[in-house]
């Protein structure tokens, strides 16, 4: 926590100010290095008063396999969500995972996936093809019903949230070390918090064609 | 030849048969290429040496197929038509069937892959002796090491078959490279490369009693074939030898697109058979995946 904490005051600039929007609303605005906005950034929050329940959606997720893309690129779920893998490719796909939070493959396909993976670890899972190494994709699984996912403006608005102390995460693919702060949201009250994130660069498996062929690459 | 070529056709065939759901395809793809060759005679000596432009286009239709999870069948027909200006006798056309099957040893972009090829090509040039059919086979293997570096080993035998026997022959090379990403865009590439085998080496020729014979007189000696040819304007002999080739380059290839990319690569190849000779091959080249 103190690493955290430490964390914290290095990347977080943060101000707080009361709002007009819906009550119980924690704005989140991630910005890099350079100030610019954020986009894919999960911003959730835990409950330092009590714990919360997180109850999976009866529908499942969809991750969309398209031009030979995973979409979207992060998928923010609670913990017990059912996820599924349609493939609207013309070519088949493999999609696994070898990270700790959610171990699973499913081999070769194309089309509707008949498989249903339960992802029922909290963490970060990163998706792969492993027919066409430069699809890459994450799951971040959460066991807080408290969390929202930036879009291109870098703003996610957690929404809901009762009156109380809370502990804010912001987790991003290529997020350099840990962020977080401690925030009280009041009853019907509104706050927006400014996070600075420092950011690895974004070193994808390249996709341009080498020498021809086709296949693994 | 002609009983080596027939796996990879009916492989081929058997793939493009292959119903749309088995099948994976077609991928097309297309290559334009630009190269510089220094010495495109293989001579010797100053006074045989020629260099020349060629332009190379190239395209390729391919289906992939499945044969379990972790092994890929890619068959294919590829099309190529080289132009060389100053001397049109190089140019030529070829094409052929090929088969590519890879597997994956494990799961992941980290995990090897053993690759297997055979590549059978008829090319017609407008020196007719010139015009051969090829068939080879490489096998090799892939490891990505980081995201952005990954290393490629290859072995290749293959034989060629002229209507002249000059201009036939067999070989055997090793290859390596190691392609570095060093962002989204800009890939570098280093290249190594051994060869053993025929190749055909120029020398400037003079007219003698027993008609066209080489300038040099060392190779009054040369135990191979030859042949005068008038592909240089100049007279030549052209001489088969047995020759084994050092190789090494670089190269440096943007991406321009997720489908496209440009490269520019220049290569070095030491020569050593009855004599020494040294070639630069410096190319342009655009490879584009529809």
């Amino acid at each position: 926590m103190r690493a955290m904490h430490r964390a914290a005051a290095i990347f977080l600039a943060a101000t707080t100010a009361l709002g007009a929007h819906a009550a119980g609303t924690v704005r989140v605005v991630t910005k890099d290095a350079a100030g610019m906005p954020v986009a894919d950034a999960v911003a959730y929050v835990h409950s330092l008063d009590a714990s919360t329940p997180v109850h999976p959606p009866s529908e499942p997720v969809a991750i969309i396999q398209r031009d030979q893309e995973f979409d979207p690129y992060v998928t923010p779920i609670v913990v017990g969500t059912r996820v599924v893998f349609p493939n609207r490719d013309n070519v088949q796909h493999h999609v696994y995972s070898v990270s700790p939070a959610k171990k699973f493959e499913i081999p070769l396909y194309i089309g509707e996936s008949t498989a249903t993976i339960v992802f029922d670890r909290p963490g970060p899972v990163t998706l792969g093809c492993n027919i066409h190494d430069w699809m890459v994709a994450y799951v971040f699984v959460l066991d807080t019903p408290y969390f929202a996912k930036t879009g291109a403006d870098g703003i996610a608005d957690i929404s809901n949230l009762p009156p109380g102390r809370y502990r804010l995460e912001v987790w991003h693919p290529r997020l350099a070390g840990k962020v977080g702060l401690e925030l009280t949201v009041v009853e019907a009250g509104d706050t927006t918090q400014v996070v600075s994130v420092t950011l690895r660069p974004d070193r994808r498996i390249r996709r341009a064609p080498d020498t021809g062929g086709v296949g693994y690459k | 030849m002609r009983s080596t070529g027939s796996f990879p056709v009916i492989l081929t065939v058997l793939a493009l048969a292959s119903p749309r759901a088995m099948a994976d395809g077609p991928y097309v793809s297309i290559s334009e290429a630009v190269t510089w060759q220094d010495n495109v005679t293989n001579a010797p000596s100053g006074d045989g040496i020629r260099s020349a432009f060629e332009l190379e286009s190239g395209a390729s239709v391919n289906w992939v197929r499945s044969i379990d999870f972790s092994t890929i069948l890619t068959a294919g027909v590829t099309a190529d038509v080289d132009v060389c200006p100053p001397y049109s006798g190089l140019n030529s056309l070829s094409a052929g069937p090929s088969v590519d099957v890879r597997r994956k040893l494990g799961l992941g972009p980290f995990a090897p892959v053993l690759y297997a090829e055979i590549d059978v090509r008829g090319a017609g040039f407008v020196d007719p002796e010139r015009s051969n059919v090829e068939a080879d086979l490489e096998l090799g293997l892939t490891q990505r090491i980081r995201d952005d570096l990954q290393l490629v080993l290859g072995a290749r035998t293959g034989s060629y078959d002229a209507r002249d026997i000059v201009f036939s022959g067999n070989f055997a090379s090793l290859k390596a490279t190691v392609n570095w990403d060093v962002d989204e865009t800009w890939r570098l590439k280093i290249i190594g490369g051994w060869r053993s085998g025929d190749t055909v080496s120029d020398y400037t020729a003079m007219k003698s009693p027993y008609g066209w014979v080489a300038v040099d007189p060392d190779t009054q000696y040369l135990p191979g074939a030859w042949h005068f040819v008038r592909t240089f304007g100049d007279p030549f002999v052209a001489y088969r030898e047995s020759v084994r080739t050092w190789s090494c380059g670089a190269g440096i290839s943007p991406a321009l697109g997720r489908h496209t990319s440009l490269a520019l690569q220049f290569m070095r190849f030491d020569s050593e058979g009855y004599d020494r000779y040294y070639e630069d091959v410096v190319s342009v080249s655009l490879e584009h995946h529809f």
